[in-house]
């Protein structure tokens, strides 16, 4: 099992979420964050008072799945959230030891 | 005047208590309260009404826009519109008579001579308004009382048809057009209707701006959203408010504002302005109960909505409008109910019309101005009581309004006639007033680019309504550089 983790930018979120479920992704967990990368902020002015914001909005998508999922699950991320501008996000995959499912105490890859 | 002689005019119980014999303290006092009330309604009613209505991304914009908005029409407002809308008819001779054709008499009639009020005399001379003056008794106020009256309903016009065009209209287009807009379609509105112009002298009536007001704003918004072109698609799918409570401020703010609004239209402190009062409070009680009943046992989901309610207090507020003053009790009720029925109608069904999906009317203005406004108007022309008095002596008899239940139904057919040409003049106008900012703007849009709408905020003005202080800091010379740190180090 594997657990993708996305930062995107959050005007991608519907086609990305429309990707996933293309591809047979049938849940996913949302977290709104700020970050930087080679994206760097903006300027905002109040009263006359300059700041520079260094973090920007985005959208982290943690989706977990079998492990032989991983290219389709990367490659339907990467492609829904591309627009080829600066800032467009990452992808990363990290192997994941365990899984339950809380209500019925199931493990392993049918808890998924 | 002396002392003995201002205290004889007091105790003699004459009009005044004032140091100018024409001027009634009480009249004066209630009349520039009501005016602050209604300036209210706009800012900051309007303001977090719509900026609660909105996407986070856009109540900077909105709030701007709405204020701005009111700033740029005072100042048309005292150098030439008011005189445009209450002024003397600018074709009038001397020895002006009407004709029997009526579109000359329409057009000898349809706007004033424009001027400015900014003069001495202008701010603390007796009001007047030449072509009402005949039919209502002399004023007590001075002039100041009722520019500044009048300027707030001037105002709030087209801050309520931005809820139209929000979301994409360039702040630069917004604040060309509002002052030509007051200008061009504002002003003929107020002739026809309350400065005695055409359809006032046709027996037309509008206590306090269903059509001068709400419909010209429900008409104008469609036709502007219309010509500026739709929101990007994103925000028209996602058209989310970003704040209910704001919504409640703002929704209360109005609501409590139109007992100025109505309540100040008779320019009296008198008996039909406390009638106008409850009777707007009345509708807009039946109103909101009615839309959330709708809600409740009509809509898809079945369960009133607090949005719903909103909605259904605004449609009461507009419907009751034009007649708030020339209605009894159970008419203001009826009027309420009936209307919100209407427009409940129309904002579930009419609205999946297509032309009606094509054109974005953001907050759907056409339906809580523009279609509440016309039956409120239409409403007036079967409700109206005559017993309902407005002014109790204009040439030794009183004036009311007698309508179709009451065996006039004449005033029904002039109610929409006057209607029909506030719709085809504020229609027509706005359409080539942008149209002439477009061929004019260097970038030939009236909108913002998408990539800008996709920002919202910080992409118009640079600000955002709710910053946060994490990972921002000042950049402006003699902030944000380090102290350098002194050669040998830091002792």
């Amino acid at each position: 099992m594997i657990l993708v983790t996305a930062v995107i930018k959050p005007h991608a979120l519907d086609a990305v979420r429309e990707a996933l479920s293309f591809v047979g992704i049938a849940g996913m967990t949302i977290t709104e964050v700020k970050g930087f990368g080679r994206q760097r902020g903006h300027t905002e002015v109040y009263r006359g008072a300059e700041y520079k914001v260094e973090y920007v909005p985005k959208v982290k998508v943690e989706v977990i799945t079998a492990a032989e999922m991983a290219d389709d699950v990367v490659e339907a991320i990467s492609k829904a959230a591309r627009t080829g501008k600066i800032g467009d996000g990452k992808i990363w995959v990290t192997s994941v030891d365990s899984v339950t499912r809380i209500r019925t105490g199931e493990t392993g890859p049918g808890a998924i | 005047m002396s002392l003995i002689a201002a205290a004889n005019i007091c105790t003699q119980g004459a009009v005044s208590c004032s140091d100018q014999a024409w001027l009634n303290t009480g009249d004066n006092a209630w009349q520039l309260t009501a005016a602050t009330f209604v300036a209210l309604m706009s800012v900051p009613g309007l303001a977090v009404l719509f900026g609660g209505l909105v996407q986070k991304k856009w109540v900077v914009n909105t709030m701007l826009m709405t204020f701005a908005g009111f700033a740029s029409v005072l100042i048309v407002w005292v150098l030439w519109a008011f005189k445009m809308g209450f002024g003397a008819p600018i074709l009038h001779g001397a020895n002006w008579k009407a004709s029997s054709d009526p579109i000359s008499n329409f057009f000898a009639n349809f706007v004033g001579h424009p001027g400015t009020t900014l003069s001495a005399a202008g701010l603390e001379n007796q009001a007047s308004i030449p072509l009402v003056d005949p039919g209502m008794p002399t004023f007590a106020l001075p002039s100041a009382s009722v520019v500044y009256f009048q300027f707030v309903f001037a105002a709030i016009t087209p801050l309520l048809f931005l809820g139209s065009v929000l979301g994409r209209i360039k702040f630069k287009v917004w604040i060309v057009f509002v002052p030509l807009w007051t200008s061009c379609v504002y002003a003929v509105n107020c002739m026809l209707l309350w400065g005695g112009g055409y359809w006032a002298q046709q027996g037309a009536a509008d206590f306090s701006g269903g059509y001068v007001i709400h419909l010209a704003a429900g008409v104008s918004g469609f036709v502007a959203a219309a010509v500026i072109g739709p929101r990007i698609r994103a925000d028209r799918e996602k058209a989310l408010p970003h704040s209910l409570p704001l919504v409640a401020i703002g929704g209360g703010i109005v609501w409590l504002g139109w007992n100025g609004f109505n309540g100040g239209d008779p320019y009296f402190a008198s008996a039909d302005a406390a009638a106008a009062v409850i009777n707007t409070n009345m509708a807009t009680a039946a109103a909101l109960l009615t839309w959330v009943l709708w809600d409740t046992y009509a809509s898809a989901a079945k369960k009133p909505t607090f949005l719903g309610a909103i909605n259904g207090m605004v449609v009461g507020l507009v419907a009751i409008t034009p007649s708030a003053g020339y209605v009894n009790g159970a008419g203001a009720l009826l009027i309420g109910a009936i209307d919100s029925t209407i427009v409940w109608f129309a904002w579930t069904y009419l609205s999946r019309a297509s032309f009606m999906k094509k054109v974005d009317d953001a907050m759907g203005i056409i339906y809580t101005h523009g279609i509440a406004g016309f039956c409120g108007g239409l409403l007036l022309g079967i409700f109206a009581d005559p017993n309902v008095v407005v002014y109790q002596s204009v040439g030794g008899a009183q004036s009311s309004l007698k309508g179709l239940i009451y065996g006039h139904p004449k005033l029904l057919l002039i109610q929409f006639l006057a209607a029909i040409t506030i719709i085809l003049w504020d229609g027509t106008v706005t359409f080539i007033i942008l149209k002439v900012i477009k061929a004019l703007m260097p970038s030939h849009s009236l909108k913002m680019s998408d990539a800008d709408c996709e920002i919202g905020d910080l992409a118009a003005h640079d600000e955002e309504g709710y910053p946060d202080p994490e990972g921002a800091h000042r950049v402006d010379p003699g902030y944000g550089e380090r102290d350098p740190v002194p050669a040998g180090g830091v002792s």
